[in-house]
């Protein structure tokens, strides 16, 4: 039996809102946003892991800044102003990251430029941080970012496990599989490998999710 | 206050807000990413004369330790003499050289190429035979992720070990990198002057391909002399 307090928390409209953008209203999977960078960064899950990291940032505070100026905001200008937020928080995490985590920042250095025009962020600030309150769009921003992230990871697993053969860059497939004649997929490195994976997990939710409203 | 005027309002507040951001994170931060960008020149440099491995992250502090014990920089005349910093000239050019007990043992030059989507920096070292190449780096470019963006990969730059820049007449030929593997396209007596390409990104390859030759160029005075076994340490 579940306890009482996290039967309290799950009732809770955060709680709802972080739930729906896991699942039934996963970005990717289900609103097909932010399909672009899934292609680029899941090659390896060090960069998909990064990426999703940066995202999650990204959509969260700018969909709080943006949510917190939504009364004083014209709305006949409303899609500059989220852009010129979003591109000087994708910036300011660029600088950050190239003083901070070199290594890092090299990795993605294109990917931030990517950011800034992943549809998931204008998405959720058009979408949900205009007409509702800070701290909720902060949570959305978050809740969107992880599903996004959690897709990334999925397909970013299969693909350095079936494309060479390692997970965060650590060989896993043993050396005899590889004697025996295995060889790693070369389709899974390159961009229409990630369409076919990204393509059957959007498959499989849908299944998932239409036989749960059937029962 | 009327709707457009109140606009303009907020958009250059905006754009103020915004931009005092921006400047102030980039010059609060330049120093802390200079520093970076020179410490990742430096084990660059450190990889492409094989003072140091890919794949065993070294501390700050080793790399910089290394760097200034094991390399020296120094400049060289169009005649291809080496000097001293302070007897350089503006035209001379850099050389990164690694030291064994006050001999050189082997000698990086700066790669600056054009690439598909704007320059490639790196660094290739030769052999003090003038003729082989020791190690090839890259540190910087804007290729495309998983296509021309391999050439900063091992797999790539291992490749170039063990090449020759020079046929077996002595005469320069550079290095040539193939379209795709380079199989048996390649004829016998190019395979030590050919590294294997990057499937994709052929465009990627000839830019490097032409930047690589003419920066060898430009040193060939200093490499002609490593040939000939006439370099003084300065």
């Amino acid at each position: 039996m579940t306890p009482a307090p996290v039967q309290a928390l799950r009732k809770t409209r955060s709680y709802k809102a972080v739930a729906r953008a896991l699942w039934e209203a996963n970005p990717i999977s289900k609103q097909i946003l932010g399909i672009c960078s899934a292609l680029a960064v899941t090659v390896q899950l060090k960069t998909a892991l990064v990426m999703s990291i940066a995202l999650t940032f990204v959509v969260a505070f700018s969909s709080l800044i943006i949510s917190l100026m939504r009364r004083a905001m014209p709305r006949n200008i409303r899609i500059m102003v989220e852009v010129s937020v979003i591109a000087t928080l994708v910036i300011l995490a660029d600088e950050f990251l190239r003083a901070f985590l070199y290594d890092v920042s090299r990795q993605l250095s294109v990917f931030v430029g990517l950011i800034i025009t992943n549809c998931i962020v204008l998405g959720r600030a058009e979408g949900y941080a205009l007409s509702n309150p800070p701290w909720r769009s902060f949570v959305d921003g978050l809740a969107n970012g992880i599903g996004y992230g959690s897709v990334l990871m999925g397909v970013a697993f299969l693909r350095e496990l079936l494309g060479s053969g390692k997970l965060f860059g650590y060989p896993v497939i043993p050396a005899f599989f590889y004697e025996a004649g295995y060889l790693d997929n070369g389709l899974m490195r390159l961009a229409p490998g990630a369409f076919i994976i990204i393509g059957l997990f959007v498959w499989l939710e849908h299944t998932l999710l239409s036989r749960k409203k059937r029962r | 206050m009327s709707e457009p005027l109140r606009s303009f309002f907020f958009a250059v507040a905006l754009c103020v807000v915004c931009s005092v951001l921006l400047t102030a994170a980039s010059t609060g931060l330049q120093r802390r990413q200079e520093h970076n960008m020179r410490l990742e020149k430096q084990r660059n440099v450190l990889k492409a004369v094989g003072l140091i491995t890919a794949g065993k992250p070294l501390a700050e502090s080793q790399i910089e330790k290394i760097y200034t014990e094991k390399i020296k920089t120094f400049w060289v005349t169009p005649e291809g003499e080496l000097v001293d910093a302070q007897k350089r000239a503006d035209a001379d050019l850099p050389l990164y050289v690694r030291l064994e007990d006050q001999t050189i043992h082997t000698y990086a030059v700066p790669v600056e190429s054009d690439g598909l989507w704007g320059k490639i920096y790196g660094y290739l070292a030769l052999e003090k035979d003038g003729a082989t190449v020791a190690g090839f780096t890259v540190f910087q470019h804007s290729e495309t992720p998983g296509l021309g963006g391999e050439i900063e990969k091992e797999w790539f730059q291992k490749e170039w070990i063990g090449k020759k820049i020079v046929d077996k007449d002595g005469n320069f030929v550079s290095i040539r990198i193939a379209r795709g593997e380079a199989g048996e396209a390649v004829s016998e007596r190019m395979r030590p002057h050919t590294v294997d390409g990057i499937s994709g990104a052929t465009l990627t390859g000839r830019y490097l391909t032409a930047g690589i030759r003419e920066t060898l160029e430009s040193y060939e005075p200093v490499s002609i002399r490593f040939r000939k076994n006439m370099i003084g340490v300065p």
